[in-house]
């Protein structure tokens, strides 16, 4: 080489380089949160509130210390299973909008756990287990009907959001009601709770689950031939076919993983989640985490580690939009106002190329006019 | 010039810390349920209560929405762990598990709760409301009305099934059993039976559910509609206004029974006959003042009939309450007259004798000689159906 | 049961058909052009808000005319994004559904009566009034439209135009149609439709705004699309359906006496019926071929 950079240090800037590209997913989702935070102090000014004063409050209240940090955590907690339940499916190439209901079902089946006695450890893995396999259930029978019916999932996943809501509504009522409290389930029992892991917070061991679920999932979907036909079925379903690859079976791999991890997010909230570890009537701890789960899995780009982060950032946005509230004043809708606008954004493919694209154009433009 | 900035500077920096010394005034933090406020009873009452006194003591006012259940634990330990607010006052039943794990955490924080049971801490006022009480007199008043009218039913539309909903259902029950009974012996016609039409809707926001339940009531006749759940009486009375119009009436039943505020004013007061009253924001100010006068103390706090906690409404309610109503957006200021009108001339539409029967259940209850039943739990619920089944 | 219980179900229904029927008339549209809507439930909720405060300053008619124009907005963003900036329809949708649950909360606090918010009496639609009861006059147009919608899109050229782009883009676009300003225009007047739907909730049913009030309306529209297999007078019967079980569950709650038949699993049926539907046990629905992808051009 004749620059004047010795070898080593150029073969880094090399490898920089080409792995620049792998960063423009991030890039994306870090220009969509930019827009997204934008849009809402435009929409809180309008409003008459003092954005600058809600974003201080909403990041320091989200990430200044441990108790919000924790806080963060533990929110984001079952939105790392639910958005890894949407982007299994997504990287198959299918579409699984249940997780809502599916997290009913997981929920439901832990509460179940109240039921009959065991020693502590044992306790806990049996709840996570009958959700585990509850929301597998109920993500399985979409999938059968799209194998043997031909049925859009889209559409199958809604109608069961539906139908498992109202079922979970009579099943709250009436068969697992608490007989001293009627607005309510039983509780899970102490034994089968999952416990705090920062002492005067309400982030529970929950966030161990997640995580290792998250990482189960990665090596499975990167270091596994099964992970690797079912990614190969998402990015071009027609050649994976042809390629002698079983479909079927990895669209029912995907759908029964997407399942155990939404009955898993509904067990973390149940089993995890102080004062009261049980499902109130209504399901209001309940309803909303599988769809925002879904944001979560957009702007983690469908990747496990990529989810694990924005599921850090929304939980932030949402523990730390209580403290906006206490503090500026600002309702907390207002976060949900910026995740909807961060997620359209991202529906908007490359969307740093269409930036770039203005940015030259605004570039021509000037130079057009005379100095 | 560099010495005149460094004065200026200097003299600014001396007012803002002086401001801010200035404003070490007393704060107040409110937390509400996931309902939250705009119901035009039990929220906006918990609010309207701690902002009077917030107002009449000095004190700052912040108020925490919840947006899922979720929240109500750690928005409470947000406030509590901030160790600014001289009081959390919590509004609902459903955050009690919340303050209680709190209250332990913060033992010299000040709590206090509407309608939650946290008897035992001393560190929490547990404001609980005897509601069976005011619902008894509503509930004679729409059974005597039925009866009198030749209505086969009584409604009741409810909210999510707990227990201080079943204080609602229990004196409701009780107080139609008694006024049927009562009508009977007071001559002015032949007892027919009243029944009791009723459902928990399981929501205390969805309105459109509020109204369809009354149609549905309306439907196979009722005489009346009592709300107990916040917000949905609008959709209720919207059901009663055009069972109305649709048969060309205006006054006369079937009629509207409003809950925790004062709700007669609704509609220009054409169809609001009485409300069962729950001074939420007596309690919420008698909390604030106890702490605003060094008063406060740990435990139940129950109030009812005699403490002026609960009532039926009265002409008084419904002018103090029009300027609720406005601040609401519910109704208009000028409409202040007209209301009056219509409320006095569907009053006078019922019969003295049934009016003067509802005061003597009033008198029983302050005087202890009529005891009205509660329930707290289902079983005791269960038992109170049993005992009033009003079919 | 007497007449009067009949009658009173069936006015109940027939006012909670008009948002499901007019919404999913609407995606028909949509849908046979190419492009799934998810974030109609968005839609519903932020034209019942905006509709409701332009009927208050302006009466009833501006308020649904409001209506419609949020819903034409929000209708053009999203076909804009996923036409000519080749966007994912999917997550559109989803962001648009997340966008509206904070900004109609936010707005409600905004305006001061946090949670909820009334519309005035005088600002109300009319209401025609028969013997039984009284309809609005909405229900007349959601009668109507799916009717003149299924003769535009069977029998004249715009509407086969609409199939064509929704089959098969690459031939349409040989055959000179403008694909995406097609796409464009069908999905734009959906949420026209929306638009109206969500109106119609907040100025000329229930009467007011909360911040849910569009509760799940918006996906039984698009379960009702399935249901219909893109056919607007089989959504008409669709959201019937719906809006009689809606109500049929709500009565059988307010019967007086035991609670025999949980409520819960009438609520549940219409979604269970949509299923049936679309499984292929009643019936077959076939749906446009390039439904769901963005088109670009080869």
């Amino acid at each position: 080489m004749s620059t004047g950079i010795p070898n080593n240090r150029l073969r880094l800037l090399e490898r920089a380089k080409r792995a620049l590209p792998a960063l423009n997913p991030a890039l994306e989702s870090l220009l969509a949160g930019i827009v997204g935070l934008l849009v809402g102090a435009l929409i809180m000014w309008i409003g008459g509130y003092d954005p600058w004063k809600a974003y201080v409050a909403l990041f320091r209240g989200a990430y200044r210390d441990m108790y919000g940090f924790a806080s963060s955590l533990a929110r984001g907690t079952p939105l790392i299973l639910t958005a890894l339940t949407f982007s299994i499916c997504m990287r198959a190439g299918m579409f699984n909008i249940g997780a809502e209901g599916q997290v009913y079902g997981g929920a439901l089946a832990a509460v179940t756990v109240g039921y009959f006695a065991l020693p502590s450890g044992l306790h806990i893995i049996m709840g996570l287990i009958f959700a585990m396999l509850a929301g597998a259930a109920w993500s399985l029978v979409p999938a059968l009907l799209k194998l043997t019916r031909g049925v859009h999932e889209v559409i199958s996943t809604i109608m069961f959001n539906w139908i498992a809501r109202f079922f979970a509504f009579y099943l709250v009522a009436n068969v697992l009601v608490d007989p001293i409290r009627a607005e309510k389930t039983i509780s899970v029992p102490a034994s089968a709770r999952l416990p705090i892991l920062v002492h005067g917070t309400d982030l529970s061991y929950g966030l161990f689950v997640s995580v290792f679920f998250a990482l189960v999932i990665y090596f499975l979907l990167w270091h596994t031939t099964a992970g690797y036909e079912l990614r190969a079925a998402g990015l071009n379903p027609t050649a994976a076919h042809y390629g002698g690859i079983k479909s079927k079976r990895t669209m029912l791999l995907s759908f029964i993983l997407g399942g155990l991890g939404a009955g898993l997010a509904g067990a973390t909230i149940v089993m995890g989640l102080p004062p009261t570890y049980a499902i109130y009537s209504g399901l209001p701890q309940l309803a909303n985490v599988g769809f925002d789960g879904m944001a979560v899995a957009m702007v983690g780009r469908n990747h496990p580690i990529g989810i694990l982060i924005a599921a850090l950032f929304f939980g932030g946005m949402n523990a730390g939009g209580r403290m906006m509230q206490i503090i500026a004043g600002v309702p907390l809708e207002m976060v949900r106002v910026v995740e909807g606008i961060i997620v359209v954004a991202l529906a908007i493919p490359e969307l740093v190329r269409l930036f770039r694209f203005f940015r030259n154009r605004w570039r021509s433009l000037r130079r057009r006019e005379p100095a | 010039m560099k010495r005149i900035l460094t004065l200026l500077a200097v003299v600014l920096l001396g007012i803002s810390l002086v401001g801010m010394i200035g404003l070490g005034n007393g704060k107040v933090a409110v937390v509400l349920d996931v309902g939250g406020r705009g119901d035009l009873s039990f929220n906006d009452m918990g609010f309207k209560g701690t902002d009077q006194a917030a107002a009449d003591f000095g004190l700052e006012m912040v108020e925490v929405q919840s947006a899922t259940a979720a929240d109500y634990l750690p928005n409470v330990r947000n406030l509590a762990r901030s160790g600014e607010y001289d009081l959390i006052l919590a509004v609902g039943f459903l955050l009690t598990d919340a303050v209680s794990a709190v209250a332990d955490e913060f033992p010299d924080q000040k709590f206090a709760i509407i309608d939650g049971f946290i008897p035992d801490k001393a560190n929490v006022m547990s404001i609980l409301f005897r509601e069976n009480e005011a619902s008894a007199l509503v509930g004679a008043l729409a059974g005597m009305v039925a009866t009198h009218f030749g209505y086969r039913y009584v409604g009741c539309v409810l909210g999510i099934e707990i227990p201080v909903l079943y204080h609602f259902e229990a004196g409701y029950r009780f107080g139609i059993d008694w006024g049927v009974k009562k009508y009977n012996e007071l001559g002015l016609a032949i007892g027919a039976d009243v029944g009791l039409l009723y459902s928990y809707t399981g929501t205390f926001s969805d309105i459109a559910l509020g109204k369809a339940a009354t149609e549905a009531q309306l439907a196979q006749g009722a005489a009346a509609v009592y709300n107990v759940a916040g917000p949905l009486g609008i959709g209720d009375l919207e059901a009663i206004t055009e069972y109305h119009t649709a048969k060309g009436t205006t006054f006369g039943p079937p009629y509207y029974i409003g809950v925790d505020a004062n709700q007669d004013y609704l509609r220009n007061g054409l169809h609001g006959i009485a409300s069962g009253m729950k001074r939420v924001d007596h309690g919420c100010y008698n909390a604030v003042k106890s702490v605003v006068e060094g008063t406060f103390h740990g435990g139940i706090v129950s109030l009812g009939l005699a403490e002026g906690g609960v009532s039926i409404s009265k002409l008084q309610d419904l002018v103090d309450f029009f300027a609720f109503g406005v601040a609401a957006g519910a109704v208009d200021e000028v409409d202040f007259y007209t209301t009056l009108a219509n409320w006095s001339a569907n009053r006078a539409n019922i019969p003295p004798e049934i009016w003067e029967a509802v005061d003597e259940l009033e008198a029983g209850i302050l005087d202890g000689s009529i005891v009205v039943p509660t329930a707290d739990s289902v079983q005791e619920m269960q038992a109170v159906r049993d005992q009033y089944p009003l079919p | 049961m007497s007449w009067s219980y009949l009658w009173s179900i069936l006015l109940i229904s027939l006012h909670a058909m008009v948002p499901i029927t007019l919404t999913a008339v609407g995606e028909i549209f949509g849908e046979t052009a190419g492009l799934f809507n998810i974030g109609l439930e968005g839609i519903l909720l932020v034209s019942a808000f905006t509709g409701a405060l332009a009927a208050e300053s302006g009466g009833a008619v501006i308020g649904l005319l409001t209506g419609m124009g949020t819903g034409a907005l929000i209708g053009f963003i999203f076909s804009v994004i996923n036409t000519y900036w080749k966007g994912n329809q999917m997550i559109t949708g989803i962001g648009i559904n997340l966008f509206a649950l904070g900004f109609v909360a936010f707005g409600l606090i905004v305006l001061g009566a946090p949670g909820f918010h009334a519309v005035p009496a005088e600002s109300r639609l009319v209401t025609i009034r028969t013997p039984v009861g009284s309809i609005s006059p909405i229900i007349l147009v959601a009668l109507a439209l799916p009717f003149a919608a299924h003769w535009f899109l069977k029998r004249t050229r715009l509407g086969l135009i609409l199939k064509a782009t929704g089959e098969s883009p690459e031939a349409a676009d040989v055959a000179g149609i403008r694909v995406n300003l097609v796409r464009l225009l069908a999905t734009t007047f959906g949420g026209v439709l929306a638009g109206l739907a969500g109106a119609y909730i907040s100025v000329a049913w229930i009467g007011s705004v909360t911040k849910e009030i569009s509760a799940g309306r918006g996906f039984i529209s698009l379960a009702t699309v399935v249901f219909s297999g893109l056919n607007p007078v089989l959504a008409l019967l669709g959201g019937f359906i719906f809006g009689f079980f809606e109500s049929l569950a709500t009565w059988i709650r307010n019967l007086p006496g035991s609670k025999a038949v949980p409520w819960q699993f009438i609520a549940m049926t219409p979604y269970i019926v949509t299923l049936l539907v679309v499984a292929g046990v009643i019936g077959r629905v076939r749906f446009p071929k390039a439904l769901g992808k963005p088109y670009i051009r080869e």
